[in-house]
């Protein structure tokens, strides 16, 4: 078992409390030990970032410190948009020893362990794409897919900027096709898989955040997806719960079931339903996944 | 010498004739993806329309896809590509109006690029010793990303925001804009944030980061934007939702630790506008997406995030400076995908962007 820090972020705190049973249940047939971080709070997600950037780098760097002594070092995220605050944050603090200075000092002040910057930020994606994570995978998912098509879409923070991210090219990435396969479903191929859902907008600018949601919605369905599936709480709740502003706005039908990664690696293990969650899901994919009974 | 073969999307936007046609050239091993083109135009098809002029990476004139990303051709090397055998297709620039073959009309791009008001307007008082003006190379330094735009679009063409809403002002505008609020000898940054905070402005970005994926000179578009974002916010300059919805994640860490989702609504849009949601956000409650949480879900020792934040602001990195801070970390970070198998294996996508291309 391989021991990690575990930040779930917001999402899987409140709306998306799936993705944290999913993942939570799945941890130990990857080869996971969860150690779940209590005081630590949301990252910012790309708005203190923007806003209040030195405040973003403190917040970031006290999630840090505080994976740090769980004596782990490995910080296990579940979000897109985390993965990329808290790696940021991170070469950031690692990089530059005077700012790492300043910050700590700040951290000690207000009684938060200081960060020595031992810490590396690795999505569940990663953990379970490639090394003993992946291994354990093809053992775990001995129920499989059946052949269902999967469409795979990874959203933007997961793979860029190419610099922070750097686990796999961000134009030709592979890791999603590569668990979708391990599984004994089939990964289909569109252009939308490696842009925008348009979550980051979707409250200032609706219009514009729906013009990029249509895109891997309406190629994913034509490419023959039945579900589709996505490592960031963010991108699926634009996907999933924004498709019926979609549909309404378009007056087309889609029904497209989006699923947590953690939920399809775990239909493929055989976890329980009462874990998975789907019931929470607006667009509900147990149709679709009841045709792999048969 | 190598061979190199190459698919370019032909375009007539005369008669809208488009064609993808195969051509295999040799050119010296060291050659770039403008050079084989060069070589093509040359000796195989005078008719092919491409912009160029210094071939040095410093004009900006010879953005182009290939394989859908937006490059400069003069930096593009082909050894690797012709070596791997596969055969690249070659194609106009998106988020612009396709002129002829890879020559694209920028003028849409020029127009935004004027409304920036891309010139200093000085704002300084001349020093009473009756010398020039002085900045110091630090205070500069705030703007040393940005003035490194060579004004190629190649981020133009990949801004998922503007392939959505044209009227978007775009990475390569506002890294512009930018480029003169963070300049100390600039006297209208009120105004220009003012302006640049408007409907298509700072807060319509998507933050998808293929600008700074696809930048040829490391201007990282997408942070100069971020910048902009942190002066408006220390300006007052905040009356756009977008500048609203960070603010109610600052609140939010700082009150319950996580983000207060159910309130996120008609903080970011305003009571009027979030009844108007209703339907949609009964549809979330009914599936537990949405809703009060009881009780109310508060992170452990949340007091040390207030108390940072307090702390923040008493020592004053505010604005675009708390971005500069972390520059000098990330700048040791090199861009691009390095390492690793094939890249043109399984995933692959060598689609061009065309607009009304159907098939």
């Amino acid at each position: 078992m391989k021991r990690v820090a575990y930040y779930k972020g917001c999402l899987a705190s409140l709306s998306a409390k799936e993705l944290d049973t999913s993942t939570q249940a799945l941890a130990p047939r990857v080869g996971l030990e969860l150690v779940e971080l209590e005081s630590v709070t949301c990252c910012g997600a790309g708005d203190i970032h923007e806003a209040e950037p030195d405040y973003y780098l403190h917040l970031n760097a006290r999630i840090l410190a505080y994976a740090e002594a769980t004596g782990s070092d490995t910080l296990l995220t579940v979000c897109n948009v985390c993965t990329l605050n808290l790696r940021q944050a991170n070469f950031m603090l690692k990089g530059d020893d005077t700012l790492r200075a300043r910050i700590n000092a700040n951290l000690e002040a207000v009684g938060v362990p200081p960060y020595s910057g031992e810490v590396e930020v690795r999505h569940l994606l990663w953990e379970i794409a490639e090394g003993d994570g992946y291994e354990l995978l093809k053992q775990a998912a001995h129920k499989g897919l059946k052949g269902l098509k999967v469409a795979p879409f990874y959203g933007c923070q997961i793979l860029r900027p190419s610099k922070i991210m750097g686990f796999e090219d961000p134009d030709r990435p592979w890791s999603l096709e590569r668990i979708i396969e391990a599984c004994g479903g089939e990964a289909i191929d569109y252009p939308a898989k490696i842009k925008c859902c348009g979550f980051p907008i979707i409250q200032a600018r609706e219009e514009t955040a729906m013009g990029e949601l249509i895109q891997p919605v309406e190629q994913a369905i034509e490419a023959g997806a039945d579900v589709m599936v996505t490592p960031c709480p963010l991108c699926h709740l634009s996907l999933d719960a924004w498709q019926q502003k979609l549909e309404a706005s378009t007056g087309k039908k889609f029904g497209l079931p989006i699923l947590h990664l953690a939920q399809l690696v775990g239909v493929a293990a055989g976890i329980e339903e009462s874990e998975l969650k789907f019931k929470r899901h607006i667009v509900d994919p147990r149709p679709a996944l009841e045709r792999l009974e048969v | 010498m190598m061979q190199v073969a190459l698919k370019i999307w032909r375009y007539d936007a005369s008669t809208g004739d488009r064609a993808l046609r195969e051509y295999e050239v040799d050119a010296p091993e060291e050659a770039t993806l403008l050079d084989v083109l060069d070589i093509v135009k040359d000796k195989v098809d005078g008719s092919l329309a491409y912009r160029k002029s210094c071939r040095m990476m410093i004009c900006g004139s010879c953005g182009m896809r290939m394989d859908g990303a937006a490059v400069l051709a003069c930096k593009t090397r082909m050894y690797d590509v012709a070596q791997s055998g596969h055969v690249p297709v070659i194609s106009a620039m998106g988020n612009l109006p396709i002129v002829r073959d890879l020559v694209v009309d920028m003028d849409p791009f020029w127009e935004k690029f004027k409304a920036m008001k891309p010139y200093l307007q000085p704002g300084y008082e001349r020093p009473d010793d009756g010398r020039e003006y002085r900045v110091t190379q630090e205070r500069m330094n705030a703007v040393k990303k940005e003035a490194l735009c060579i004004n190629c679009g190649c981020c133009v063409s990949e801004c998922n925001a503007m392939e959505s809403d044209p009227e978007f002002l775009g990475p390569q505008a506002l890294a512009k804009g930018f480029r003169f609020v963070g300049d100390p000898r600039d006297g209208a940054t009120v105004e220009r944030l003012e302006q640049y905070s408007g409907e298509h402005g700072i807060w319509e970005c998507t933050r998808c980061f293929f600008c700074n994926e696809r930048c040829p000179k490391g201007v990282d578009p997408r942070d100069a934007i971020a910048k902009l974002g942190a002066e408006a916010v220390k300006n007052g300059i905040d009356r756009d939702m977008g500048a609203k919805h960070a603010k109610w994640f600052i609140r939010s860490t700082e009150t319950t630790g996580w983000l207060r989702e159910t309130e996120l609504v008609p903080k970011t849009q305003g009571v009027v506008s979030s009844i108007k949601q209703m339907k949609f956000a009964m549809n979330l409650i009914k599936h537990n997406k949405a809703g009060l949480a009881f009780p109310p879900h508060v992170a452990a020792n949340v007091g040390e995030a207030r108390n940072l934040h307090k702390l923040v602001h008493e020592q004053g990195v505010l604005g675009a400076a708390g971005h500069i801070q972390g520059e000098r970390a990330l700048s040791k970070l090199e861009h691009g995908y390095h390492e690793g198998g094939d890249p043109y294996g399984p995933g692959s996508f060598p689609k061009p962007y065309l607009p009304e291309d159907t098939e």
